[in-house]
């Protein structure tokens, strides 16, 4: 268990001390978890964090890595949304790590949100919720904010129609309260709350309303449709009590339980019981001032070994105090590897 | 000046009726190589610009009448079979093709049926950018009306009714595309004395023995890889060292690991260089032994058949097998045998039965030819008149 995770998630960072863990949770892994051993074979105990072995956020996708250990209850398989690659990452969850994650997600949203709990209104339909042994990355994105919620109400029929919104469900949940959170992936948000298609009646009742929007999966749809950060703000703000707040998360379904909110001076924030670090995607080099591949690390996961995850998103640190107020590491996401087409002779 | 032309083949002389003379645009595609020796659009790599440019050497354009009817026969005595071009051919093209489509169209216009190009909607249109280029650099002759008045471009995407019409209005339809792709483009309604080709999926291998394994073989064995790596169809998708041994294998890799950088000079695009590093990390953690070649340029891989394998862009697998070995483990669905082997003639013979389409120098892999995937495509394009006294 992290003694970090009883820190204040921005205070000061202890290197040696996350080391030291980062070489347990390693060890851990390389003993219980056969392929991540294959790997990493000849990989020796290491004072940089950069020499740790890591694997490839792809590799989630082909391989269902689980770490087994005395005490390790395995429970639920964690599934990113569909790629464009038309597979999606396996992650095993278990109890362990779920408190951790559960901790860890907490503390750092309560930093962001206050610890005021309210309603948590979802993008999502129920019936994510309801699929066995298996959880959908938006469903775990969501269900990271429940312990800030007094209640949580999905608003989608479909959720993968942003035009199921259920209005009437929404209206009821709004005439019981004046501060709300809500949570969805970007592009849902956007089509399906901050629409022209919105009743007149819903705008009505969210006016002088506090809300909290909070999203994450990305902006690739919403460049397509030349939507900026500005102007989705704006419109899903509007007419909404003046310290309503949009915070846009940056988190993969292979690092749950740590999420990077983007703060009011632009960057994303590293807990102490997280690393973060840029690699040439050429040599593999540690960058400490240029873009590169972000690969990030934290100490949370036990059943399998996702704690040290190269994404395909790139990077960069940025140096001294932020405005912030928030100490320790922080980056700015640049955006995703660009893909460049390996052509053959057939797509079969 | 004639637009009849004899070939002595294996029936006797067959005369080739051909809507143009064959000579003239031969000629014509000569003055596009020319340009093309000039100008590589940006959408084409060198490499693949080279390979159009040697294809268009005179002797491959005649090459295809060669194979398939014979020798030209000057002075023909009496004719025995009449070749007609078949009509209007449909060509439908996959996503993330390379030359084939350009390829498919030089071919088709050395037998003057007008030709209309499906390419897919997902990709880099190649094929459209050759058109334009012939087109403006074919000029008035024989070449340039047919590109201009038999030649149709498109994209389209596989569930558009623009299939429907071009299956309907073709006597010939070429599909290149997965098995799927190709059963339900033949199953569209179409002329009942039409023909259907496919060339579908398939996988090729390289055969190697300790004997060829020079320096020179590596260097061939690394440049026929790099191009398409593990997304071509002629690209050796294992490695076969014959009668080798495990240390030999690692030997072998590991000479390949320090040739690479010398070859292929380049470092890949951002994205092959990450996916290399997924490739590297599933592969070990299959059970094979691998590493990355400097800047993650590929992965090499020594195992063997019994061990999983994952989708990669840049992973080259290289299995110690015997013969026997090499036989069985071949794929169903193999297409060309690469081989650099001291007694090339003996491995052939252990290939009856085993539906090895091309047999050829490990070099030549990736050539295209108009017997391919084991039939003569080119002589499918006509129709035959059977002549007798």
């Amino acid at each position: 268990m992290s003694a970090l995770l009883d820190r204040s998630p921005y205070g000061p960072r202890d290197e040696a001390a996350f080391l030291s863990e980062l070489r347990s949770l390693t060890e851990h892994h390389l003993a219980g978890c056969p392929e991540y051993a294959r790997i990493w074979n000849s990989w020796r105990p290491s004072d940089k964090v950069e020499e740790f072995p890591f694997l490839h956020v792809g590799a989630f996708k082909s391989v269902q890595f689980t770490t087994k250990a005395e005490g390790l209850k395995h429970q639920r398989v964690l599934k990113s949304s569909a790629t464009s690659s038309g597979t999606s990452s396996q992650i095993m969850l278990d109890q362990r790590s779920a408190e951790l994650q559960s901790r860890s997600s907490n503390a750092i949203l309560t930093d962001f949100l206050g610890s005021e709990l309210r309603p948590l209104l979802v993008l999502d339909s129920v019936g994510g919720l309801r699929s066995g042994a298996e959880v959908s990355a938006r469903i775990a994105a969501a269900l990271s904010l429940k312990p800030l919620s007094s209640d949580i109400i999905f608003l989608l029929k479909d959720a993968s129609d942003p035009k199921s919104m259920k209005w009437e469900i929404l209206l009821r949940a709004l005439a019981t309260g004046d501060s709300f959170l809500v949570y969805g992936f970007t592009y849902m948000l956007w089509t399906a709350w901050a629409a022209d298609h919105m009743p007149s009646e819903v705008k009505a009742a969210l006016r002088g309303k506090k809300i909290d929007f909070v999203h994450s999966g990305g902006w690739k749809k919403l460049e397509h449709l030349r939507v900026s950060r500005e102007q989705f703000d704006a419109s899903l703000t509007r007419d909404l009590d003046p310290a309503s707040r949009v915070v846009d998360f940056y988190g993969l379904v292979e690092q749950v339980g740590v999420v990077y909110p983007l703060c009011r001076a632009g960057f994303r924030h590293v807990p102490v019981w997280a690393d973060v670090l840029i690699r040439d995607p050429w040599t593999l080099a540690s960058l400490p001032d240029s873009e590169g591949q972000l690969q990030l690390m934290n100490l949370l996961a036990w059943g399998a070994p996702y704690h040290n995850v190269l994404t395909e998103d790139l990077g960069k640190l940025v140096p001294g105090e932020c405005d912030c107020g928030r100490k320790g590491k922080r980056f700015e996401f640049v955006g995703r590897v660009p893909k460049a087409e390996m052509r053959g002779c057939a797509n079969v | 000046m004639s637009n009849q032309h004899a070939f002595r083949g294996t029936q006797g002389t067959v005369q080739v009726a051909l809507p143009f003379d064959l000579a003239s645009i031969i000629s014509d595609w000569g003055k596009v190589r020319s340009a093309m020796l000039k100008e590589v659009p940006e959408a084409f790599s060198r490499d693949e610009w080279a390979y159009l440019v040697s294809f268009l050497e005179k002797q491959s354009l005649t090459r295809p009448f060669e194979q398939s009817f014979g020798p030209p026969e000057h002075s023909p005595a009496e004719i025995s079979l009449i070749a007609r071009p078949r009509g209007p051919v449909g060509l439908w093209l996959p996503n993330n093709v390379s030359l084939l489509g350009p390829l498919v169209l030089i071919v088709v216009s050395l037998t003057g049926n007008p030709i209309r190009m499906k390419a897919g909607s997902r990709s880099e249109d190649l094929t459209g950018v050759f058109v334009d280029f012939a087109r403006k650099h074919s000029a008035d002759g024989p070449l340039g009306v047919y590109l201009r008045d038999s030649v149709h471009h498109e994209v389209f995407s596989s569930d558009d009714l623009r299939n429907r019409d071009l299956a309907r209005d073709s006597s010939v339809r070429i599909v290149f595309g997965s098995d799927e792709a190709a059963s339900a483009i033949h199953a569209l309604p179409h002329p009942l004395d039409s023909t259907g080709i496919s060339f579908s999926d398939r996988r090729s291998e390289s055969w190697l023995d300790q004997d060829s394994c020079n320096d020179d073989t590596l260097r061939n064995l690394i440049k026929v890889f790099a191009i398409y790596g593990q997304a071509g169809c002629t690209s050796p998708s294992r490695v076969v060292l014959l009668n080798s041994d495990r240390t030999n294998a690692l030997a072998l890799r590991d000479r390949l690991l320090a040739l690479w950088p010398n070859v292929i000079r380049r470092r890949p695009p951002m994205n092959v260089a990450s996916d290399n590093i997924r490739s590297w990390q599933l592969a070990r953690a299959a059970g094979w032994d691998s590493v990355l070649v400097t800047e993650n340029r590929a992965v090499l891989s020594v195992g063997d058949y019994t061990l999983p394998t994952f989708p990669s862009l840049m992973e080259m697998r290289l299995i110690p097998a015997t013969p026997s070995e090499a036989r069985s483990g071949l794929p169903k669905n193999i297409q060309t045998i690469g081989h650099a082997l001291k007694d090339p003639l003996a491995s052939l013979q252990n290939l009856d039965g085993t539906g090895v389409a091309r047999f050829v120098p490990l070099a030549t892999m990736h050539h295209f030819e108009t017997v391919w995937d084991g039939q003569d495509f080119f002589a499918q394009l006509f129709t035959y008149t059977r002549v007798k006294r």
